[in-house]
């Protein structure tokens, strides 16, 4: 693909796709290539070389690239220093040698430098590259009391950065794939060389190699085109923006995707417990994190169910409700017109209205919906006999449950699920809201993230932690997920 | 990346109990009551001492000829021919009893909780979520089964507490019921209960090693004639003989009775989810164990789109029987009792030939 890419290049030019050692020829080539004149902020500069005294022309997209750099590093160096070789006089500490048209384009979109000396076909590529980005911030996605604060940025080098911080092994590596045919992206794969699995390994280049689209601009765009199953409602790639979430996932096995402007990372492959476990339930004791799962557990079963039984029993199963309650449910609904289920529907629909707009609006006017909403959906509702007052603490209760489910991938499987199993509750009670859960629960058995399937090491059984629904001690932690298939399988020291 | 998907020990055992010790949930005690009355509850352990050198002849059988499932266990010990028509002749009696059996299980939930929906309307319900469930095959059934199978059984296991206080235990005597003799001869007659256990070695090769299916199933079973038992006795206890006969469904009628404290009195319900998601798991596994006799019969390799037509057709064969009381006491007593001594004798039959076999091979 590389090789069809670089030709179609050389034929929109139509020009010689290689370097000539005529400079006035290279300079026109260059010029031609990179519409000087048209496009404002590609520069061009050229001056004469003190140590040979020949000609140099230095262009660059002034907008990638640090100024102060390249006049402290190479412009100055070459008008006043003396020198044997180019080598002993300009000082960056990145210099490559091109003479491709294609390399050098490339390289001038990730803010190089380029460099052409007269009688020289070859060009020297500079990196004084300078992207603005954003400072690293705190996670405000997955905030954790416990724990470290920091999350990516929309910077490749600092993200990076912060998990070799965290990873500090010489066998992590880096490796990058471009991706995009015509605006071309680096896709940074980190993975541990002498832990993760090559065939895994092999089958994430794969897709990246499959990409065939122009841009594939941030991870989030990204994620789409490698996941299996686009049109499934669970998610099979763990996405995260907290950095040692990511070095855990590295330790055991798992590759991580990183893209230039995107304050995330991709982990694959995953399995369904990731979504459900948070990087705090290890930073907290055995038991307090332990508790925390349970509550999590307790907050799924919630969120997507609590609805749905309500509709079912209410229905359909009313002689389970006890007497008493039955009664005061009977009392709140009379003046009620609506049909139960329809009003369940209008209180979650409200709902999921409510939190969409919340995350749209703009943040002067944030404070303003909560108390719309509380008023609208709490008080005038219930007031006007639209809602029963106890379909309000359901959907609250199945609402504010939701927010537990802090990965917001899974988040929007867990609110879909909800209305799917409302929808079947009303239709025979629990003998169709447990067949909607058995067809959904089979089906997120089925799937498979890269090869691995969704519920192990629960079922299939593997040899690993079985950090499946609790934990066990940090201590007894000994192995890598065996599903992994990781060349090293044994995380304690082999002697204990 | 290709990981070893399989099933292990663990799955083998949930799957083994979900199949066998559901039968406690129907109408097979009262069954058992008509006859020996109080004494049913230990026909089936003696079923299944009587059954149990059948399974372990064909358990040996097919892990000594590495056979892929039953019907190449045939097909190698009888030949192409003769196999594939005993093969044959155990789909039909299968197709039948899977169909009264699911009759039964609508029967159930219709009575009990849907009385004014139309059995057809329940039942086609029904296979629908069975023949989806089946589509994902038996990894995936598998899996679920392992997953479910804990919540299950601890459902089961609070209805036992909970119904402690109403055990009568000087209800077991007379002990040998309406006399021993009639006790044997229904504890022969009956051990085609267990005949899923034999359908269930069509799964033998989605297994990582024999070894797991092997331990898995045998401890299933023995779990299985375990807590069957305990239920029949409890039901024993809890009802006495001359209501027993008239209950159909023992195990819905003491979720019934049980309460969980003052305030919630009625929790009928709470062990109905548990006991749907065990019949779910049981149908769909036997609907792909069906269809996958059915595709090693007539050597069709991808027997998965035939569960679509399979279920279609275990629903209308289920329909058929008027009412649930023709279905129970006629159609499936008789076939009960019809399949015991084919479930009994062919795994004996096999032995002989495989003996037959061995000594002309010394030979």
């Amino acid at each position: 693909m590389q090789n069809r890419r670089k030709k179609a290049k050389g034929n929109e030019f139509g020009v010689e796709n290689k370097l000539s050692s005529d400079l006035v020829a290279n300079i026109d080539l260059l010029k031609h290539c990179f519409s000087y004149g048209k496009n404002n902020d590609f520069s061009m500069r050229v001056f004469q070389a003190k140590y040979n005294q020949k000609d140099v022309l230095l262009c660059y997209y002034a907008s990638l690239v640090n100024s102060d750099k390249i006049e402290q590093t190479i412009i100055r160096p070459l008008l006043e220093q003396s020198g044997s070789s180019l080598y002993h006089v300009i000082i960056p500490e990145s210099v490559k040698v091109t003479s491709n048209l294609n390399e050098i384009q490339d390289h001038m979109t990730s803010g190089k430098a380029i460099m052409l000396m007269e009688d020289d076909p070859i060009a020297y590529s500079i990196d004084v590259s300078n992207f603005e980005h954003r400072g690293i911030s705190q996670s405000e996605n997955e905030s954790v009391v416990r724990g470290p604060k920091e999350a990516f940025t929309e910077s490749l080098r600092v993200n990076i950065s912060l998990v070799r911080k965290r990873v500090r092994n010489h066998n992590l590596m880096t490796e990058v794939k471009k991706v995009g045919d015509r605006s071309t992206q680096d896709v940074q794969l980190l993975y541990i060389d002498n832990l993760v699995n090559d065939k895994l390994l092999e089958e994430v280049k794969e897709k990246l190699d499959a990409i065939k689209v122009g841009n594939v601009q941030n991870l989030e765009l990204l994620e789409q085109y490698i996941e299996d199953r686009p049109y499934s409602i669970f998610p099979s790639i763990y996405y995260t923006e907290r950095p040692d979430n990511a070095a855990i996932y590295l330790e055991r096995g798992h590759i991580i995707l990183l893209m230039e402007s995107s304050a995330a990372c991709l982990i694959v492959p995953i399995t369904f417990w990731s979504f459900i476990h948070n990087p705090e339930d290890r930073y907290m004791r055995v038991i307090f994190g332990n508790f925390t799962r349970g509550v999590r557990f307790l907050a799924l079963f919630l969120t997507t169910m609590i609805s749905a039984i309500y509709v079912a029993l209410a229905n359909f199963h009313s002689q389970m409700i006890p007497p008493d309650l039955l009664l005061a449910i009977t009392v709140t609904r009379e003046r009620v017109p609506f049909p139960l289920i329809l009003e369940v529907l209008i209180m979650e629909v409200a709902f999921e209205l409510i939190r969409e707009a919340g995350i749209r609006i703009p943040n002067p006017l944030g404070p303003t919906i909560g108390i719309v909403g509380a008023l609208i959906l709490g008080q005038a509702a219930v007031e006007a006999n639209i809602i029963s007052p106890i379909i309000v603490i359901v959907s609250a209760l199945s609402g504010l449950t939701s927010f537990a489910i802090s990965d917001p991938s899974f988040n929007y499987t867990v609110r879909i699920t909800r209305f799917i199993f409302i929808l079947s509750a009303g239709f025979f009670g629990m003998y169709s809201l447990v067949m909607a859960f058995t067809i959904w629960f089979m089906y997120a058995v089925s799937l498979k993230s890269f090869g691995i399937p969704y519920f192990a090491p629960l079922a299939p059984i593997y040899l690993s932690n079985q950090d499946t629904y609790f934990r066990k001690a940090m201590r007894k932690e000994k192995w890598r997920p065996g599903y992994l298939l990781p060349k090293d399988l044994q995380s304690a020291r082999k002697d204990k | 990346m290709k990981v070893d998907k399989k099933l292990a020990a663990f799955e083998m055992f949930s799957l083994t109990m979900i199949l066998i010790a559901l039968k406690l949930t129907d109408t097979t005690p009262s069954l058992f009551a008509q006859k020996a009355q109080n004494a049913f509850w230990y026909i089936p352990l003696l079923a299944f001492i009587v059954i149990l050198p059948s399974l372990l002849i064909l358990l040996y059988l097919l892990k000594h000829y590495q056979a892929k499932h039953l019907i190449n266990l045939l097909e190698i010990l009888l030949g192409n021919k003769l196999g594939k028509a005993i093969g044959f002749i155990f789909l039909l009696l299968n197709i039948t009893f899977i169909s009264l059996d699911s009759r039964n299980y609508v029967e159930q939930i219709r009575n009990l909780y849907f009385l004014n929906s139309s059995t057809l309307i329940i039942f086609v319900l029904f296979t629908i979520i069975c023949i989806f469930g089946a589509i994902r095959g038996i990894e995936v059934i598998g899996y679920t089964a392992k997953i479910f199978f804990p919540f299950i059984f601890i459902s089961f296991f609070l209805l036992a507490f909970l119904i402690y206080e109403e055990l009568v235990w000087d209800r077991i005597f007379p002990i040998f019921g309406s006399g021993l003799p009639l006790i044997v001869e229904e504890s022969l007659l009956k051990g085609s209960i267990y005949s899923d256990f034999i359908l269930l070695t069509m799964g033998y090769s989605a297994f990582r090693k024999s070894h797991d299916f092997n331990t898995g199933g045998l401890v299933g079973l023995l779990f299985a004639i375990g807590v069957i038992t305990f239920f029949f006795l409890i039901y024993a206890v809890v009802f006495d003989y001359n209501s027993i006969e008239k209950i159909s469904f023992p195990f819905h009628e003491i979720t019934q009775y049980v309460n969980l404290g003052d305030f919630f009195t009625n929790i009928e319900t709470f062990f109905m989810v548990f006991w749907l998601l065990a019949t779910f798991i049981r149908f769909i596994l036997l609907l792909y164990l069906l269809t996958w006799l059915f595709g090693a019969i007539f050597n069709i390799k991808h027997f998965e789109l035939l569960i679509l037509p399979m279920g279609y057709l275990v629903m209308v064969v289920g329909l058929v029987p008027d009412n649930s009381v023709v279905n129970e006491l006629i159609y499936r007593n008789q076939l009960l009792n019809l399949m015991t001594p084919i479930i009994m004798g062919f795994p004996l039959v096999l032995l002989l030939i495989h003996l037959f076999k061995r000594k002309k091979v010394e030979n």
